[in-house]
């Protein structure tokens, strides 16, 4: 009875020890690959708990995941190189070696494989953990040469000395045994955690891990199903260190290491790469000018908002050779801003103008654009027609939050426009040649292109061909609409000539957009400036300028304008106009402001005729009629 | 109970370097004796390519921060001087009840002894005879002061795997692993006002503990 009671107990205890035993391979193996592998290391997590990777953050102090209670030592979690390791399956008898290769890379060569290899084992995903290590097996073909083993670990389990030992301590109590070879386990194990830190090869992992270069050398930990033994003069090169062996029910456990010396190691450093090859790669900022801009205003204050701007105009100029292949560009911006816009871009046209007025801009969209259509290209310079749709949609999407940026100094504001505001130069472009970065002003003039146009071609405003007008002056109304709303709007614009026309020539857009039959009493929001004012007087007069053709009465509202504003300096503010426009690349709408002067120098000589015929009739009006051109 | 002590080698410090090696030394110490469920905390020394581990529990940091502090007040006062810090580990067992004696009594089983040569600084020449030096001393200075720090690093790594072999080898002295007990209870004797006060107060110690070790 007691002898079988015994029995079972040696079984159970036996089986806890076997369990022991396994735990302390795995634990040993963690610790030791922790410590090896960059960027999996605790030591990324170690300085503040807060900040460990995912698997160590949920773990954290309130969480512990089972393995962590085996020795008392909570680690951060690599499941995926234990698992890839599968030390399940080896047999408690056969040693685990650990071996701690550096590996060089040659200088170009690899340069391209590094990517594919070295990254993933950088990467602190455990999938590409493992896909690293699976990597190393065909380093170990290509790449022996540039080989060297710098540390090997070994942890065995020794049961020759199985008698002995069970004999020396037979008298005491199983259990107790078991918990002293427990806590001499723990014991190993914290050794070993302090050990692998003192070793040379820790400093390379360092390195590896606390700088961003790239080096031409790596760390890599192996487990190797061969062993290779060291020749002796390997060896001998080697130091040794042996932990005291832990005494089990039935063995001991060993843990052993050989190592270089420092000086060995260290003459493997090698100057790190420069960095300025990988700021290089394809898509990086530095790659295409264009790709910086978007992060500015980004990463900074106010300060990068007009530069931004600027660049944008620039940019734009640049290509204006050849507008469709800005839209076209490859740039990543561009792809970007496709990205983010091109879906609805890539769609149809509203299918009728009369529903742009009715309802907010996302409502209508969704109503306008059935998703169902075709995701064209970019387009062509053959196809500025088609383009308009595209440019079209794009401020369909884009006032959301293009606009602020694009008038007012808020850098809050412009942060998230960048693309958009991109995407939206690139949609303008293949329409009329329209400034970039001005869309305010682009818009503007577009719409005035758009009048002279429709007064040209079609002479009735909800048309097919007026489309991309009526999706314009939408957009821009809202994003007008906006920036009226916004109280910051009246904030100075005292840093570019640009971005004063711009805002010159907002009201008179707004005042087109927002309402074509509201009456001409917002003359106070204009701003106070001369040039403000002959803008803003010039573009209200141009706004009189199609009903004077049609109502003859209205013929003397021009007039009026003048002389609110700015009755001394009409021929100042044409030419602020005109040089606005040339400066958004827009010359078609210096002439629509020369074809709405000349409009009205017709009427007013058609008034002037009708008034000298009424006075040729009546002789006393004479006098009094109002010739002032 | 028997009672292990581990001396130290020595190490020749300057007093700023004093923190840093005495916290590596300590937490590595106290690292092996927390048996209980810990998150390693790895910390890279700042004047030394060294890596040392800490336990991560706070109280224990705090502890030993403390204990530094008031050392290195007391180096102040007391300069160009060998001192000895001593890290006890103890177990704490109830007495007894009785009239006249404390219930609690410290059963200590292992003793760290650090000791720490504190030279003071290089002092800038004073007297004219020196005057002459004065502008070979930058140099020289800095590459005597980067050659002692190289042989400090080294000593101080020297002392780390003291404190490994050690732990590896004196195992049987260590009480066994209590739930919810992080580290084995500790102490951290400093030198107080004057040496013989410092060598009373551990006699005492020992007197009161009784182990057989250190009275031997």
């Amino acid at each position: 009875m007691s002898s079988s009671h015994n029995r079972s107990n040696n079984n159970s205890e036996g089986a806890k020890a076997e369990q022991i035993i396994f735990e302390f391979f795995a634990k040993s193996l963690h610790i030791i690959l922790e410590s090896r592998t960059p960027f999996m290391s605790s030591r990324n997590f170690s300085g503040d708990q807060m900040i460990c990777s995912p698997s160590s953050s949920s773990s954290s102090s309130s969480s512990v995941r089972p393995r962590d209670k085996w020795f008392n030592l909570a680690l951060r979690e690599c499941p995926a190189a234990l698992e890839s390791f599968d030390i399940g399956r080896r047999s408690s008898l056969e040693p685990l070696v650990v071996d701690v290769v550096l590996v060089v890379r040659p200088l170009v060569g690899d340069q391209m494989n590094l990517s594919g290899k070295g990254e993933l084992i950088r990467n602190f995903s455990g999938k590409d953990y493992q896909s690293g290590w699976n990597s190393d097996q065909d380093e170990l073909g290509c790449e022996t040469k540039n080989e060297q083993i710098i540390e090997r670990w070994v942890v065995q389990y020794d049961n020759r000395k199985i008698r002995e030992s069970v004999t020396t301590s037979s008298r005491r109590s199983s259990s107790n045994k078991l918990q002293v070879m427990y806590k001499k386990a723990t014991l190993l194990l914290r050794s070993l955690f302090v050990m692998v830190r003192l070793l040379p090869a820790y400093k390379i992992f360092r390195e590896l891990n606390s700088s961003g270069q790239i080096f031409k050398f790596k760390l890599v930990p192996r487990v190797p199903s061969i062993v290779e033994p060291f020749t002796r003069r390997e060896e001998a090169e080697m130091q040794k260190f042996s932990f005291t062996p832990v005494e089990t029910i039935c063995g001991r456990l060993c843990l052993s290491v050989l190592y270089r010396s420092l000086s060995d190691v260290s003459c493997e450093h090698s100057t790190p790469m420069s960095p300025t090859f990988i700021t290089d790669y394809v898509g990086s900022p530095l790659a295409d000018p264009l790709k910086r801009f978007p992060s500015l205003p980004l990463s900074y204050g106010s300060p990068p908002l007009l530069p931004f701007q600027r660049r944008h105009s620039w940019s734009f100029d640049r290509y204006k050779a050849s507008p469709p292949s800005v839209s076209c560009s490859p740039s990543p911006t561009r792809s970007d801003s496709h990205a983010l816009v091109s879906h609805p871009c890539s769609r149809h046209l509203p299918p009728h103008p009369s529903d742009i007025p009715t309802g907010r801009r996302k409502e209508s969209y969704a109503e306008e654009y059935p998703p169902s259509q075709d995701f064209s290209p970019p387009p062509s310079p053959s196809a500025p027609k088609h383009a308009v749709p595209r440019g079209i949609t794009r401020t369909e999407s884009a006032p959301v939050r293009i606009p602020a940026p694009t008038f007012q100094p808020k850098e809050n504001v412009v942060a998230p426009s960048a693309h958009l505001k991109l995407s939206r130069h690139a949609s303008l472009k293949p329409v009329r040649n329209l400034g970039p970065g001005e869309s305010g002003a682009a818009i503007d003039k577009l719409f005035l292109y758009g009048r002279d146009d429709f007064r040209r071609h079609s002479g009735v405003r909800p048309s097919a061909n007026s489309s991309p007008r009526i999706s314009f002056s939408r957009s821009s109304n809202r994003s007008f609409q906006d920036d009226f709303d916004d109280p910051d709007f009246p904030c100075p614009f005292d840093v570019e000539y640009d971005d004063i026309t711009d805002r010159n020539s907002r009201p008179g857009s707004f005042d087109h957009r927002g309402d074509i039959h509201e009456p001409l009493d917002s003359s106070g929001s204009y701003p106070k400036k001369s040039q403000d004012a002959a803008v803003g007087a010039l573009v209200r007069m141009l706004k009189k300028a199609p009903p004077l053709r049609q109502d003859v009465s209205e013929s003397s509202i021009p007039e009026i304008c003048w002389n609110n504003n700015n009755s001394n300096k009409p021929a100042g503010a044409h030419e602020i106009a005109v040089a606005s426009i040339t400066a958004s690349g827009i010359a078609l709408a210096s002439k629509t402001t020369a074809d709405a002067l000349e409009e009205l120098r017709s009427y007013k000589e058609m008034k002037n005729h009708l008034l000298l015929s009424q006075s040729t009739s009546n002789p006393s009006s004479v006098t009094t009629s109002p010739f002032d051109v | 109970m028997n009672c292990e002590v581990c001396q130290l080698k020595e190490l020749e410090v300057e007093s700023f370097e004093i923190r840093e090696v005495l916290r590596c030394i300590l937490h590595t110490i106290v690292f092996h004796r927390a048996l209980g469920l810990i998150r390693p905390k790895d910390i890279d020394l700042e004047l030394f390519e060294i890596t040392y581990v800490q336990c991560g529990e706070i109280e224990v940091e705090k502890k030993i921060d403390e204990k530094i502090e008031q050392f290195i007040n007391w180096i102040e006062k007391h300069p160009n001087k060998k001192s000895q810090i001593c890290l006890s580990f103890y177990e704490v067992k109830s007495k007894q009840p009785s009239w006249f004696t404390n219930k609690i009594e410290r059963l200590y089983w292992e003793q760290w002894y650090i000791n720490l040569n504190v030279l003071q600084p290089a002092k800038p020449p004073v007297g004219k005879s020196h005057h002459s030096k004065l502008v070979m001393d930058p140099g020289e200075a800095s590459e005597e002061r980067s050659s002692r720090r190289t042989l400090l690093e080294q000593s101080l790594q020297e002392v780390l795997f003291q404190i490994i072999k050690f732990v590896n080898e004196k195992k049987d002295h260590v009480p066994p692993i209590n739930d919810g007990v992080i580290y084995c209870p500790f102490e951290i004797t400093i030198p107080s006002s004057s040496d013989s006060a410092f060598g009373m107060d551990m006699f005492k110690r020992i007197l009161h503990s009784g182990h057989p070790s250190m009275l031997g």
